[in-house]
């Protein structure tokens, strides 16, 4: 309650703390005695990267224990967040699940200054993201791209060549579209690829690939090119229409895991959740390979090139309100998640770590299911990443009209152009000149 | 149901004439009609219903296919079986009852007191204050949570069962919907009353209270039912896996498994037969309740 | 007349006593109604002024937030999505609910089963619903564009995966979730017409519908109102229905007020404007409700 709040609220939390009788907060007094800092997680049982962080850093600072608070998963870990924070009762580290919403904890003064712990961490962009005036807000310890996943065995059903890491977007359309008429032929009910509901996957790739490309600019014809191929796809009947998707809550995982679709766009991330879905029998054993995201255009194709697609990290920051005595442990905990010690153990369970080192890929192509051929470890390690959502005051509020955008362009009601000129008219006259 | 003039001992005070014997169907025409429009009303509203029990008897990669099937097959009972394993199913309903039963008593005995205050005791300000508890129902809560919340961190009530409690139990729809009810009983019966030497307390005890009896059981079916689907009050307040209500529990299993709809099929189902249970057994005194208050227009 | 100097003091005595009484009997609720909603709601007007984030830092901006409604076409979008919600929705719910407590205060067999299974809909899980209604309205797959199909319709609609059609779905939606509950106050109001009245009506020859239209219809006028005014205010806050149904797409065909208050407040730390659009809800469902109470009180008298 340092900062300036609204008269009403202090004078009504006054009454109610004398009501409750409660005062300042408690500093242990003795500093080497043991310390226990929380962890802010989500869906604690299915996602073991928490613990994998927490027992890591035990190993090295046996004084000190991570104690993980589990929240709720989804968008609903935010409104949690959100609430907790404003009322003081937030655990002391928390994840930034993307950039978006980094804006609002730093510009909310949510965040204590780690430039401190940055230093050994070189200069990724991952790094730069988390910087404000010079000053860094929070670490990544995560750092997932988009690649494409495909499944080698129905490339061969359908026989098309799978790919090589020379596509761009027409190849890929192309590719899709035979894979369709191949799949078909040869009697299976599987669709060249699916496209999933988030508009990362149309969106993202315009904003990383586009030259020129400015989300902030309120410019948003470069979405344009990207939209018409997704529609054509859909209107081919080469991929499940963005309504079939949504209304009957079509899933990436059962998608591809389950062979509906011989193609999938999706972040790093996944495989770690495929290797888990093939054990479980959740997703069935087939040959599958990753390949870079389709491009551009061929500039930055091949494997002499490096290819350009997008992703977000997942960042640690502290929470202002943490105890003095903690501070150094939390800040010390945050420069283990960000290094290279935590990100061979986040490999180790198929989570890509913020620095994507020779060490990290060797550890997680040495995961059991895991493809083995070359192309599939240059699609996971050589890429340029650029951030889904730039940081800026604007970014939430424009990627919320760029959502709804997608959702109407993708069910097509009005076409691209329309739907698109709407949407720069909005963005000017409702987040670009708040 | 068809003993509804028996059951209930009549107050002596309501007007015999002004009791309504359910009207019974003459014509054999009329009751086949009645029968058919039932028939039909009822299939309308439980069509997604079947679906939902019939999804939750399938394997996970059944409930999902073209064209859709309408029966389960082959029948999988191992879903109902399964998710007691897979969740804290047991946890999440007695939180749930748990909360529910503490909510609805509350809200019935402060709401039906406060109502009988607003209905039968004329004082200055009473309009005014009625009306800010009917204003408050037309605020969306989304919009005063954050102020409600830091509020009840100061009071240390957050991430604890009694956050709901406290957020719920005092509501203005129990306030409101018992005034409604209060103002159809005759107001002679109260002056009577005061003629007789009884204290405001005590015309509430011994004539409202006993009158109202039924009514009070309605507002506490409609009470539990709101506290048990609520959802977003427990997002907000609960964070603690072993506090995770029903709504919230069946939420969160949803997205461990995402792709498992019979499974998420079977959570639905198993949490609406409680409640179905308590309303079935509930609905005598909900529906002959109201009757005898006299709620007449 | 010349009682009436004496009866002033009483009156005055009366009024403390019943003041002491009146009070005596909603304190107990009215101690947490004043914390736990009323103080959260007055802050609320006062955020409403100025540009609060959320997390403290809080300027007094006066009218800005509502000056910036006026120009903001989401604003007015999600206003006239609300408006065409509550249009439809408050209707054929009455309608709806009114019929089935016709239907259902009669004496046939199993008519305790059937009120039961009237009230499923507002007791299942609104996941669960989103999940359900979502796959039967599946504009390729969905048994309802199936059954439209069999009886002749070339063109059916595209439902939740249409902007145009996304918003009747949803009232449909709504309203079938909703008639159970307002079936049951009916339900309570039609039992207490005295039969007299329909015995009196057919013995002037009164037809079924005329007797609806004398007999029935005015003996529920307080059940009517009452429910009017609930579904009202249900209305115009609609709120997690269309969040797991639709999201408020597809594009913002389905985007209503509370909606937009969320977004703005929890996604994008706008939390005075979302307040300022807070309180024009507030005062729409305010109003509307006052104006229901002047009516009908105009017509009691």
């Amino acid at each position: 309650m340092k900062r300036a709040i609204p008269a009403v609220i202090s004078a009504a939390t006054a009454l109610t703390l004398v009501l409750a009788g409660c005062g300042g907060g408690d500093e242990p007094v003795d500093p080497n005695a043991p310390v226990t800092i929380t962890l802010a997680g989500w869906s604690l049982s299915s996602t073991p990267e928490f613990k994998t962080l927490a027992d890591g850093f035990k190993a090295s600072h046996p004084n000190v224990t991570v104690e993980l608070k589990e929240y709720a998963p989804g968008n609903d870990y935010d409104t949690q967040m959100i609430t907790d924070l404003a009322a003081g009762t937030a655990p002391d580290v928390y994840v930034m699940k993307n950039l978006k919403n980094f804006y609002t904890y730093q510009s909310g003064g949510q965040l204590l200054d780690v430039s401190d712990t940055t230093s050994g961490l070189g200069s990724s962009p991952a790094l730069a993201s988390y910087q404000v005036d010079g000053k860094a807000y929070a670490v990544p310890y995560r750092q997932d791209s988009w690649v494409l996943f495909y499944n080698k065995d129905l490339f061969a059903k359908a026989k098309v060549a799978p790919p090589d890491g020379s596509w761009t977007w027409d190849d890929y359309t192309d590719a899709t579209k035979r894979l369709h008429t191949g799949l078909k032929g040869a009697g299976s009910k599987a669709t060249g690829a699916y496209q999933h509901t988030f508009q990362s996957t149309v969106q993202g790739f315009a904003l990383a690939q586009t030259p020129n490309a400015d989300l902030l600019s309120g410019d948003f014809g470069y979405l344009k090119p990207y939209y018409e191929r997704s529609l054509d796809l859909q209107a081919a009947g080469a991929q499940p229409t963005f309504g079939t998707a949504k209304t009957n809550k079509l899933t990436y995982q059962a998608q591809f895991g389950k062979q509906q679709s011989a193609m999938l766009l999706m972040g790093t991330w996944y495989v770690a959740t495929l290797l888990n879905q093939r054990q479980s029998g959740d997703a069935d054993k087939f040959q599958w390979g990753i390949a870079p995201a389709p491009q551009f255009d061929k500039s930055t194709t091949g494997t002499s090139a490096t290819p350009v697609t997008f992703g977000d990290p997942t960042g640690l920051g502290i929470n202002p309100k943490i105890s003095k005595s903690k501070t150094a442990a939390a800040k010390a905990f945050l420069q283990y998640a960000a290094g290279p010690d935590a990100g061979k153990a986040l490999a180790g369970i198929g989570i890509t770590p913020a620095q994507v080192t020779d060490a990290v890929t060797a550890s997680l192509f040495g995961l059991d299911g895991v493809p083995q051929d070359e192309l599939s470890k240059f699609a996971y390690a050589k890429h340029t990443i650029k951030p889904e959502n730039p940081v800026s005051k604007h970014t939430a509020g424009l990627q919320n009209l760029l959502n709804e955008t997608h959702s109407a362009i993708l069910s097509d009601s009005k076409g691209v152009d329309a739907e698109l000129s709407k949407a720069q008219d909005r963005a000017k006259n409702e987040v670009l000149n708040q | 149901m068809t003993a509804t003039d028996l059951s209930t001992p009549v107050p002596a005070v309501v007007a015999p004439g002004n009791r309504a014997p359910r009207r019974p169907v003459r014509s054999l025409g009329g009751r086949i009609l009645g029968y058919a429009a039932l028939a039909l009303a009822a299939a309308g509203l439980l069509l997604p219903f079947f679906w939902m029990v019939v999804a939750s008897l399938k394997t996970n990669n059944d409930v999902f296919t073209i064209p859709i099937t309408w029966l389960p097959d082959p029948v999988v009972w191992r879903n109902y079986l399964d998710i007691w394993q897979r969740s804290d199913m047991t946890t999440w309903l007695w939180n749930t009852l748990l909360l529910s039963v503490i909510v609805t008593f509350l809200q019935v005995f402060t709401g039906s007191f406060a109502a009988y205050g607003f209905a039968r005791v004329r004082f200055p300000g009473r309009n005014l204050l009625f009306l800010a508890y009917v204003g408050t129902i037309a605020v969306p809560w989304q919009s005063y949570m954050i102020p409600q919340f830091i509020l009840m961190s100061k009071l240390h009530l957050s991430n604890t069962l009694w956050s709901i409690v406290a957020i719920q139990a005092f509501g203005a729809i129990g306030v409101f919907l018992m005034k409604q009810f209060y103002e159809t009983i005759p107001e002679e019966l109260s002056e009577a009353a005061r003629v007789d030497g009884l204290s405001e307390y005590g015309i509430y005890r011994r004539i409202i209270l006993p009158l109202s009896r039924p009514a009070l059981a309605s507002l506490a079916l409609l009470m539990f039912t709101t506290t048990w689907n609520d959802y977003l009050g427990p997002l907000v307040y609960l964070r603690s896996p072993e506090l995770r209500t029903i709504q919230l529990g069946l939420n969160t299993f949803i997205s461990q498994y995402n792709a498992e709809y019979a499974l998420i099929m079977t959570g639905s189902v198993l949490s609406v037969l409680p409640v179905a249970v308590i309303f079935l057994l509930g609905q005598r005194y909900f529906i002959e309740g109201v009757a005898s208050t006299g709620l007449k227009g | 007349m010349a009682t009436l100097p004496r009866t002033r003091p009483r009156n005055r005595r009366l009024v403390s006593r019943n003041t002491v009484a009146g009070w005596s009997f909603i304190l107990p609720n009215f101690l947490g109604f004043a914390a736990l909603t009323l103080l959260p709601v007055v802050v609320l007007f006062y955020v409403a002024f100025t540009n609060w984030n959320v997390f403290g830092v809080a300027e007094w901006t006066g009218t800005a937030n509502f000056r910036r409604m006026w120009d903001d076409s989401s604003f007015w979008t999600a206003l006239r999505n609300t408006v065409y919600y509550a249009a439809f929705h408050i209707p054929l719910t009455l309608a709806a609910a009114l019929g089935l407590a016709l239907l259902l205060n009669r004496k046939l067999r199993g008519v305790r089963f059937f009120r039961t299974i009237a009230f499923f809909p507002y007791i299942t899980s609104i996941v669960a619903i989103a999940v359900v209604w979502n796959q039967l309205f599946s504009p390729e797959y969905g048994p309802i564009n199936a059954l439209l199909g069999a009886v002749g319709v070339d063109d059916p609609p595209g439902w939740t995966a249409s902007a145009t059609w996304s918003m009747p779905a949803v009232i449909i939606v709504g309203t079938w979730r909703y008639m159970g509950y307002y079936m049951l106050l009916f339900l309570a109001g039609l039992q207490t017409i005295p039969a007299q009245l329909y015995e009196a009506a057919e013995t002037d020859g009164a037809s079924p519908w005329q007797r609806f239209v004398h007999v029935t219809l005015p003996g529920l006028r307080t059940t009517t109102f009452f429910v009017t005014v609930l579904l009202t205010i249900e209305s115009f806050k609609v709120f997690d229905l269309i969040l797991v149904m639709t999201g408020g797409g597809p594009g913002q065909s389905t985007l209503v007020l509370s909606q937009y208050i969320y977004q703005k407040g929890f996604e994008e730390n706008q939390f005075g404007y979302a307040s300022a659009v807070s309180i024009v809800l507030f005062a729409i469902c305010f109003g509307i409700t006052v104006i229901q109470f002047m009516v009908n009180k105009r017509r009691n008298s």
